[in-house]
């Protein structure tokens, strides 16, 4: 058995502009696209369209190939023993829920429209997203007051999420995650959010990638900090 | 692979972890001529294995333990239900929790040692003064920065307990958001500074501080700019040939013997092969949660409550603290980009609100630093809408416009506050997992509250357009802080450990990590484990390897008003 520091790298058999399906049929592939469209909107920026995020989902969940880049972003580790068990484990689960999912989307979509999702235009689209979570869609955020919110957790994956949940988190993790995992297609989502992103991962691996510029270079601490000029 | 003979050879100590502390332990150790062996469930990862990956360290947890391999089980007291959870799921891997930490570094103060001569009796709580004082750790505190490495800037803390040599390597500039901090705070009259941070920016023993990526909190690091474990201490050991690593061990119980000394460990190799490793010291170093059910999974016909429980107090009195904190949003027309991917985490803190102040109505208080609010699929940003135009517009508007400012919460000892065997879950390995019964003390709940309203306050100071508070809701064991499972103590009716964390029952048993703490600090732990893990390693050597035992004076405390 391999320990994790020996897992060797596969090349990714994929190119990087390949839309091979991997996982969805056609039909999940055109739901799961239009849902992600409504999740992440296109508008005069790109949205989870324009980033493939489709593509991002589909390969997570074709198996345990696509999950972890290797450092320098050449390929993907090919995990073994107990790790690779728990996620075949976890990929089987969310291969369901994903299945089940896009026939929820459908069968409310049938309800109220009597079309599949994929079909429908935005606003029903929106209406049965509406639907499925349970609450209305969100509103923009405001600068007024909110009160208190929850903590943040680490160390916490997607394991026993429901399909929109799971939905919108993948979104997002297409939207932003390094485009070696087959979305954020020419770093849109870097783009959209002003993030200077590495030009690979092999950059943040030798470190040739760099913030420095985003620090302050030409502080003075006794400037910021008062209580060291006043001790004299 | 590993090829060990099924019983290898017996050495003088085997130190079970190598994280913080049992680097430290097998830094010490090994550098004094002892035959060590050190034993880490995990794998041995180099940095040149590290990336900027956000999805795969973030989200799919290449280092986090995964959670259905690995559970553990929560719940607020007997009577609320058990629920799966990843309660403080620090990483197993060779150097611990170190390999992906923030590295906050500060330095516990005098205080820290002294709370129940300071405080009595808090109702409900468990206060206990520790056996030793700030000033017997302090030479320990120097070693640890030195050795390890710590940026720091000298001067600059107005708080700052004494200290017998200066820092080893200058801050790294502020942040974006990090100056807007120290602006704020100057205007407030704050003593803002660089806290003490586990890495180095300037040469030192070799090391290469060439990390910008602002890939930090949370990811491994490609480089040695930050002190890790595995980088200094581990290589270090080995250097001195007198220490072997095997990793991807799982040591599943102590061994005693009919004396009721300990024989070694039982553990568990990567193939599943049950190995008995025999040596003449065994030194727990596994973190709190683990070390205590290792404890607990240990138990005999000898120890029928488990190893060294005579008290019946193994497990108890865990405090776990928990990062709380406030975000800002800011009007982009006002201000310029915050740049919450650029830096280190933490970019300036503060000392000013540690000591107890009657007027708040509550005791003691926490450090508090300004940090990185992360990267794009994972920044901080609490109440985020979860679809649709207006999650776009929130990550476009905000991600480069917010702040935060957190605390790590100076949780009180209770008893009933605790580390079990599980009845029912079980691991991916047959064995009971940890189950951890956690309700926060009404002194937490006021404290975070205090603190939080406060940092919101320097939010607002610092010209914040709306401010999001997160309080104290629940314990989720969020900053992998572990403390107080083996509370150390001089009477072995009220403690596990002795003032060397040797267990009262058990001469050659050690536990080295925070097990030991009888009160969590105000400030992030490690520097503090790693320091009193050199402290008793130390005494190993000069005393308990030439089988003397030297039992310290209760500390004599003088309290100025
Ligand atoms: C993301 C993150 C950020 C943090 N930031 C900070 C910070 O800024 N400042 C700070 O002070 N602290 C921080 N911490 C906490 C810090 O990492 C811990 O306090 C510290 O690592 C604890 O040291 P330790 O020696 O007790 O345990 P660890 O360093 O966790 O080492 C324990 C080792 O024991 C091994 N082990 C456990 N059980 C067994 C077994 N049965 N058999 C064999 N091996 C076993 C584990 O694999 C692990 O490697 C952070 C933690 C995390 C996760």
């Amino acid at each position: 058995m391999a320990s994790k520091a020996d897992w060797p790298a596969a090349p990714a058999d994929l190119t990087q502009e390949s839309n091979e399906r991997l996982f969805f049929s056609d039909h999940e592939w055109k739901t799961i696209d239009a849902a992600t469209a409504r999740i992440y909107p296109t508008d005069h920026q790109p949205g989870a369209r324009e980033a493939r995020v489709v593509r991002f989902i589909d390969r997570y969940l074709s198996g345990i190939d696509y999950i972890y880049a290797s450092a320098d972003g050449s390929g993907f580790l090919q995990m073994s023993g107990k790790l690779a068990d728990a996620w075949r484990a976890r990929n089987a689960a969310m291969r369901r829920t994903y299945r089940q999912g896009i026939r929820e989307l459908d069968r409310i979509a049938a309800g109220r429209h009597g079309k599949p999702f994929a079909e429908l235009t935005e606003a029903e689209q929106d209406g049965v997203l509406e639907e499925l979570s349970g609450t209305p869609k969100p509103k923009p955020v405001t600068l007024t007051d909110t009160g208190p919110l929850g903590t943040m957790l680490q160390g916490v994956a997607d394991d026993g999420m429901n399909f929109f949940d799971a939905l919108c988190l993948h979104t997002r993790q297409g939207m932003y995650a390094d485009p070696a995992y087959g979305g954020n297609k020419d770093r849109v989502g870097w783009e959209i959010v002003e993030f200077p992103g590495p030009e690979s991962l092999a950059d943040t691996n030798d470190c040739s990638y760099s913030v420095q510029e985003h620090f302050v270079q030409d502080c003075v601490w006794e400037d910021l900090i008062p209580f060291m000029r006043e001790k004299g | 692979m590993n090829d060990h003979a099924a019983k290898p050879e017996p050495v003088d100590a085997v130190i079970v972890g190598c994280g913080a502390s049992g680097s430290t332990a097998a830094k010490v150790l090994s550098e004094a001529g002892f035959k060590v062996v050190g034993l880490d469930r995990g794998p041995w990862l180099k940095p040149e294995d590290y990336s900027g990956d956000e999805l795969k360290y973030v989200n799919r947890n290449f280092l986090w333990p995964d959670p259905t391999l690995k559970p553990r089980t929560v719940r607020e007291d007997e009577d609320s239900p058990t629920e799966l959870f990843p309660f403080s799921p620090l990483p197993q891997l060779v150097g611990g929790g170190t390999v992906h930490w923030a590295g906050w570094l500060p330095r516990p103060m005098p205080s820290d040692f002294i709370q129940r001569t300071l405080h009595g009796d808090l109702p409900d709580a468990n206060l206990a003064d520790w056996p030793f004082l700030y000033d017997d750790l302090e030479p320990y505190l120097s070693k640890v920065e030195w050795e390890f490495g710590c940026t720091g800037l000298d001067g600059a803390d107005k708080y700052a307990p004494p200290r017998s040599r200066p820092y080893p390597s200058p801050p790294r500039p502020p942040t974006r958001f990090g100056k807007v901090f120290y602006d704020a705070c100057a205007k407030l009259g704050i003593n803002g500074f660089p806290l003490p941070h586990a890495m180095v920016s300037t040469a030192h023993k070799g090391r290469n501080p060439s990390n910008w990526t602002g890939f930090w909190n949370q990811y491994g690091d490609p480089t040695t700019t930050r002190s890790n474990a595995a980088t200094t201490f581990i290589p270090e050991a080995l250097a001195t040939g007198n220490y072997e690593l095997r990793p991807e061990c799982y040591v599943t119980r102590v061994t005693t013997r009919a004396d009721g000394t300990a024989k070694g460990v039982v553990y568990l190799d990567i193939d599943g092969r049950e190995v008995e490793q025999e040596a003449r010291l065994v030194l727990l170093c596994q973190g709190a949660i683990e070390s205590a059910r290792l404890m607990l999974l240990s138990e005999s016909a000898a120890f029928p409550d488990g190893l060294g429980n005579a008290s019946g107090l193994v497990g108890k009195n865990a405090t776990f603290h928990e990062y709380l904190y406030a975000i800002g949003l800011f009007e982009r027309e006002l201000h310029g980009p915050l740049c919450g991917f650029a830096g280190h985490y933490i970019s300036g803190g503060s000392m000013q609100f540690y000591e107890t102040e009657e007027k708040r109505g509550h005791i003691g208080g926490c450090i508090i630093a300004a940090s990185q609010v992360g990267h794009p699929i994972n920044w901080n940003f609490p109440g985020r809408p979860l679809w649709g135009e207006a999650a776009k517009d929130g990550d476009r508007d905000f991600y480069n416009y917010s702040m935060k400012i957190g605390l790590i919460l100076h949780d009180m000892p209770v008893e009933s506050n605790r580390v079990e065997l599980d009845p029912e879950v079980t691991d991916a390995w047959g064995l009971p997992v940890a189950r951890i019964t956690h309700k926060p003390h009404p002194n937490d709940v006021k404290m975070a509250k205090w603190q939080v309203d406060k940092n919101q306050e320097i939010l607002d100071a610092a010209g914040a357009a709306k401010t999001i508070p997160v309080y104290l809701e629940r314990s989720t064991g969020n900053t992998c802080h572990q403390h107080g499972t083996l509370r150390m103590g001089f009477d072995p009716d009220t403690s596990v450990l002795n003032e060397w964390c040797r267990s009262h029952e058990v001469s050659n048993l050690y536990v080295l990590d925070g097990s030991g703490f009888p009160t969590a600090l105000g400030v992030n732990p490690t520097l503090t484990m790693m320091a009193n893990a050199w402290r008793c390693s130390e005494y190993i050597v000069e005393h308990h390897a030439n089988g003397n035992e030297v039992r310290l004076d209760k500390p004599r405390v003088e309290v100025s008003a």
